[in-house]
């Protein structure tokens, strides 16, 4: 321990640096105040999440229980696939929807190679930046969020928080009877890439189709609006 | 040092930076897509900022958390470590590059390990991790796509965020054509690569037995890593094998998990033009008890490589640096040459400040050359890092140090010497205006001039109009004196009592800057000419002591000092 590359480093890092005990640190950190966050694209939070995922090249839909929503995913599934099979984690949440209303009976676990769809719970839905945001773990293996072609993403409307900030603490609220987890991922669109000539291409690694459906009370013009936000939004930007 | 020793894989050529540069300027093609690319590159860039609203309330903010985490980074160090250990990680330091090299091998050879997925990370280009791992056996496969087409490639990046930006679409077609033996077909576009590339690799994926990460932010309070990319390989490299080694270095410690998402958005804005990337991930370790996926060990190694030492200098602002890569779009210099000029990892801005730092100025004594003072690169840096002005520092290192040439350093003390007598500064330019004026007067122009062939080669020296730019200057101060004089005089007129008007405002006061109008006060203009050259730095800069100009205890003969000039911003001529 002496005389460790570690306390080497250690050492010449305290020399680097005026002494400080930790109260007065914290003290100091705390007075530097929170970060400003983006400006949101609508002031309903539902409809500047939906515009903020349609601006990261995602696909939404609308569902005002879990009826619609299971509907909502065999609606999916039909349309890609002509098939209604999927895999999802063991989330009490999905276990817990009437899945046979629809016709779709989903293997629940983690994703293997060659499967093409998968299906996660989110945590949390992040207004900010039309972000979702999973945790590692059984209810949502994280090869289920890379692994599958298209991946879709219930989350609740309750679930959505404004900013980045808002996500902290909920995970902070969270997870203190659970334990951190393993992984928290924010996952905002499509895997892409720009790394031949910068032309952007869907699919680099992950899923090449992102979907999030919205459960709950939604504002019904939510969608619309935001479909219309995120295309006036496009043409401003790009 | 890593890269004396001949251990470190990426040879450098910085010291040839001149001829790098003369020969990255022959191929017509590539010198087209660089411009196109710093073109479009600006517009994403500010479209993005523009968007985010209060992006400069924002980079403030970020830039005192990234200070005050390198303050007190002892104390977060060890945070970070703690939490690190209680996760279940083994923590690892690595003096330099080839204690970080050999942790890793030993790591992989514990574990049997043949095949490596790795995501990207600068850290281990730095200390030449892939070759090292290669020379022991290992097959290792970089996954990020542009990290992939170079290795296939055999080059370096070009870019520390776009490494393969320098290729076209037709050379990484026929490089896939040669590397993937998948027989017959098209690849016409973008997207069929893409979809090749992701076939190979996700095979690698899921063989690899050991994944290799960088880190964007280590967070103290947690002990979590964070990890940001586009394209979800990094993630796949966590997830998939059994292994996972995170190499990073040890100034990317912030205290929470706000501060790694608040310099999340300065990052992806400032990278890509993004207002976040497709995958921001956050891990803490080895897999939970009832996890069905995950690694089972997990290693995170901190590299030093210098860094505590600049810490300890005058050039720790450059700590801050994210990594986003906005200084490189934005150099000029950078967009005419290229990254590989640079001659090691890190090129543009950040890398000729860090290249010297990191490895020796002697060996990179041309990149803090490399530079106009145009000053885009400080004023799109989100972590607002001086750059010029730490550009300027190494330049009076190397004057100081005796590394440039012995003519400069002469041609600079004859400056320097004839600044400090402004009487005789004024005569000599005076004379050589007027001179010029009259030679050049008839054709408007010169087409060369002894002493200015660097200049005169490329493009014609316009002629001077006839009066120096001081007298002119010192006219119009004249003129305004005069009238602030009779106004002076018509004011006490009108109030027979109460003081006379101050002849001379208080001199160190600046309020020129009210209102948003800039109006220079006749005050300031006094110190003007005592004012060394601010291209020419001729003030001696002790290491440490930040920003002290007006401490006192500096030499009197160099006002102010490079560092010394308080307000940062560019000035606006040039």
């Amino acid at each position: 321990m002496t005389d460790s590359p570690r306390s080497r480093i250690f050492a010449r890092v305290s020399r680097a640096q005026n002494e400080a005990d930790a109260t007065t640190i914290q003290r100091e950190l705390e007075a530097l105040g929170s970060a400003p966050t983006a400006d949101l694209p609508a002031a309903d939070i539902s409809t500047a999440f939906l515009t903020n995922v349609l601006k990261n090249q995602g696909t939404v839909d609308c569902a005002a229980n879990r009826s619609s929503a299971v509907k909502s995913v065999a609606d999916y599934l039909y349309r890609h696939f002509r098939s209604h099979r999927l895999v999802a984690g063991n989330d009490p949440h999905l276990a817990a929807m009437p899945w046979r209303e629809a016709g779709v009976l989903p293997r629940f676990g983690g994703v293997e190679p060659g499967e093409a769809v998968s299906l996660s719970y989110a945590l949390l839905g992040v207004a900010e930046t039309g972000a979702i945001v999973t945790v590692t773990g059984k209810a949502n293996p994280a090869a289920n969020n890379l692994l599958s072609e298209h991946h879709l993403v219930m989350v609740d409307s309750t679930r959505l928080v404004r900013d980045m900030e808002g996500a902290w603490e909920r995970i902070r609220r969270e997870t203190v009877k659970s334990g951190w987890p393993r992984g928290i991922n924010f996952i905002a669109g499509p895997s892409s890439t720009a790394d031949i000539e910068g032309k952007l291409v869907y699919g680099a690694h992950g899923p090449r189709q992102w979907h999030v459906i919205l459960i709950g009370d939604v504002p019904a013009t939510a969608l619309e609006e935001a479909r219309a936000l995120a295309g006036q939004l496009n043409q401003g930007t790009s | 040092m890593a890269s004396s020793d001949g251990c470190t894989s990426l040879k450098q050529t910085s010291n040839t930076f001149l001829d790098n540069a003369h020969e990255a300027l022959q191929d017509a093609g590539k010198v087209e897509r660089r411009n196109l690319m710093a073109y479009y590159m600006h517009i994403v860039r500010d479209a993005a900022v523009d968007q985010f609203g209060h992006f400069e309330d924002l980079r403030q903010h970020v830039k005192q958390v990234k200070q005050h985490s390198l303050e007190h980074l002892e104390y977060y160090l060890n945070q970070f470590e703690q939490a690190a250990l209680q996760n279940g990680n083994h923590v690892h330091f690595a003096e330099d590059g080839d204690q970080l090299n050999s942790i890793v091998l030993d790591i992989c050879q514990q574990h049997s390990a043949r095949r490596i997925a790795k995501g990207k990370s600068m850290v281990t280009e730095e200390t030449g991790l892939n070759d090292y791992l290669k020379r022991a056996g290992m097959k290792v496969v970089e996954t990020d796509l542009g990290e992939y087409i170079i290795q296939q490639a055999g080059e370096t990046p070009s870019h520390i965020v776009g490494p393969a930006l320098h290729k076209s679409a037709a050379e990484v077609r026929e490089l896939f054509f040669a590397k993937h033996d998948l027989g017959e077909r098209e690849l016409a576009d973008t997207g069929e690569m893409v979809s090749e590339a992701r076939r190979v690799l996700r095979e690698h994926f899921l063989k690899a037995e050991v994944g290799i990460i960088g880190a964007n932010a280590l967070i103290a309070e947690n002990g979590y890593s964070m990890l940001v990319t586009n394209e979800g390989n990094g993630d796949l490299c966590a997830n998939l094998p059994n292994v996972l080694i995170v190499c990073t270095t040890l100034d990317r410690v912030v205290p929470r998990s706000e501060d790694a998402t608040a310099m999340l958005r300065l990052l992806v804005r400032s990278a890509t033009g993004q207002p976040q990337t497709c995958y921001t991930s956050f891990y803490s370790g080895p897999r939970r008890e009832h996890d069905i996926d995950g690694p089972l060990e997990t290693h995170i190694v901190l590299l030093d490589n210098r860094r505590t030492e600049i810490l300890a200098s005058d050039y720790r602002e450059m700590l801050q640096c994210i990594r986003c890569g906005a200084c490189l779009n934005h150099c000029p210099i950078y967009a005419g040459v290229g990254g590989h000029a640079y001659g090691w990892v890190y090129p543009g801005p950040m890398g000729s400040v860090l290249t010297p730092l990191l490895t020796s100025l002697e060996q990179s004594k041309a990149l803090p050359n490399a530079c106009t003072s145009c000053g885009r690169c400080a004023e799109v840096c989100p972590a607002d890092i001086p750059l010029p002005d730490l550009l300027r520092d190494l330049r009076h290192d190397e004057t100081r140090q005796k590394l440039s040439s012995s003519r400069w350093r002469l041609g600079m003390r004859l400056h320097a010497w004839l600044a400090r007598h402004p009487t005789l500064y004024h005569a000599v330019t005076g004379l050589g205006i007027f001179t010029l004026h009259l030679l050049g007067r008839r054709k408007g122009s010169f087409a060369s001039l002894p002493l200015a062939a660097g200049w005169t080669s490329q493009r014609d020296f316009p002629a001077p109009e006839g009066k120096t730019f001081m007298h002119q200057y010192s006219a119009m101060h004249r003129e305004e004196k005069a009238r602030e004089h009779k106004a002076a005089q018509a004011l006490e007129q009108n109030t027979k009592a109460g003081p006379a008007a101050p002849r001379r405002t208080a001199q160190g006061r600046t309020p020129a800057r009210r209102n948003g109008t800039e109006r220079i006060e006749p005050s300031l203009r006094v110190d003007w000419p005592r004012k060394p050259d601010p291209r020419k730095p001729s003030g001696t800069r002790p290491r440490r002591e930040g920003d002290d100009s007006a401490s006192g205890k500096k030499p009197a003969a160099h006002p102010g000092g490079p560092r010394g000039k308080k307000p940062r911003r560019r000035p606006d001529h040039d």
